[in-house]
């Protein structure tokens, strides 16, 4: 007997899988695949659900470890089925798009400061007027290309 | 890839052009950067509330009506309309009996421009005014331009990082231009929301939903997910981060 709680966290493990896979698949030219990463659990709680569906809970996976770099994803569970799929981190190196399609694409939140070291073309913010734009982090990266 | 940047201020705000590919500084990307300008200062000329002589101008004075307008008067006015009733009421183009489409303009009018570019075969662009922007790429082997998020609490750190080959991202927030959103039913400024980021396929509705999610505040979230071909970033004033995906879009991995 399988209870609910124990069989969100299984299909939450099986889809970890899934989408590490799919960056296997996707970064496989460049290195060789390893055993599946080391995965130490995940957390469930209630959600703020973006949902008008009362019963949705959102589970957030800790991060994994792959050959590639740190993997995290979130699930969005609706009456035991996932709804959502969020990235909340994907390995930074060689990977060159995981969009999943045009209008799902990974949303990557960065705790602290790497994400200034990763490579941004463009800043997207409320709307910055000519007087605020020299002061912006667009107007630096305008510079510094 | 060797990526081209250009700047210039139209509007009151940086109009920013990033190219990569095969015309990114020769003539032909001179003379489409000078069309997507030329495009985003008729827009002005024709919407601006600050230029006394604008159609918009002229109409809340009563001198004219929408049929003596250019047609697209009539087409932002329409999507205005539109966004009124898809946002129950909290977007409005529409404020004690005066015009104001701004709201509506900026994202039309750069989705508009982009049409210059597009023509420059080969060559990725990606075209921004004041931090909303249209991407593109022009082959299936072009990588995705990485946009940042702006942290609206550390203007000069991102929140996240985003991929777009092919689409449009757009961020309301209040940091920037003092409290300029406000919501059109009560005339307050939300608090809940630090900011709200929309990725859409077409800039016009990423703009519209990012300033009327925003306008609703609290329920900023849930509106969104109702909203089809949607997702993003909502940032609340505590500094919680939120990603959401609309419930109609469906995943093509599980």
């Amino acid at each position: 007997m399988v209870t609910p709680v124990k069989r969100i966290v299984f299909s939450f493990l099986a889809t970890v899988s899934i989408v590490v896979l799919l960056f296997a698949y996707r970064t496989s030219t460049s290195g060789r695949m390893t055993a599946a990463p080391a995965i130490s659990g995940g957390s469930v709680e209630s959600t703020p659900a973006p949902s008008s569906t009362s019963n949705a809970q959102t589970v957030t996976g800790e991060v994994a470890s792959t050959q590639w770099g740190p993997v995290q994803v979130q699930l969005t569970i609706e009456n035991g089925k996932i709804t959502a799929v969020n990235v909340l981190q994907y390995p930074n190196g060689n990977h060159r798009d995981v969009e999943i399609n045009d209008y799902a694409l990974p949303i990557l939140i960065d705790e602290t400061t790497k994400a200034q070291s990763a490579q941004i073309d463009m800043v997207s913010g409320a709307t910055v007027t000519s007087d605020g734009y020299i002061r912006s982090l667009q107007s630096a990266l305008d510079q510094a290309k | 890839m060797n990526t081209a940047r250009y700047v210039e201020h139209v509007m009151g705000m940086p109009i920013g052009l990033a190219l990569r590919g095969r015309h990114t500084s020769d003539a032909q990307a001179h003379q489409a950067w000078s069309k997507a300008l030329a495009i985003l200062r008729d827009a002005d000329r024709v919407f601006s509330t600050y230029r006394p002589d604008s159609y918009i101008s002229r109409l809340n004075r009563g001198e004219i009506q929408v049929a003596d307008c250019p047609p697209e008067v009539a087409e932002v006015l329409n999507l205005g309309e539109q966004a009124r009733r898809e946002s129950g009421d909290a977007f409005n183009v529409r404020r004690s009996g005066a015009l104001d489409p701004s709201g509506v303009v900026k994202g039309w009018a750069v989705e508009r421009a982009a049409q210059a570019l597009a023509k420059l075969a080969g060559t990725d662009y990606c075209l921004s005014a004041g931090g909303d922007m249209t991407c593109h790429v022009a082959s299936p082997d072009s990588p995705a331009w990485r946009i940042g998020i702006e942290d609206p609490h550390h203007l000069n750190t991102v929140a996240a990082v985003v991929p777009i080959r092919n689409g449009a991202i757009a961020t309301s927030g209040l940091k920037h231009r003092g409290n300029h959103i406000t919501d059109a039913r009560t005339g307050m400024t939300p608090t809940a929301v630090a900011s709200v980021t929309v990725v859409h396929s077409n800039l016009t509705w990423a703009d519209i939903d990012a300033t009327a999610a925003f306008a609703k505040g609290s329920d900023a979230l849930t509106w969104l997910a109702s909203r089809p071909g949607r997702t993003g970033l909502v940032v609340l004033e505590d500094g919680t981060r939120h990603v959401y995906r609309s419930n109609a879009t469906r995943l093509a991995t599980c």
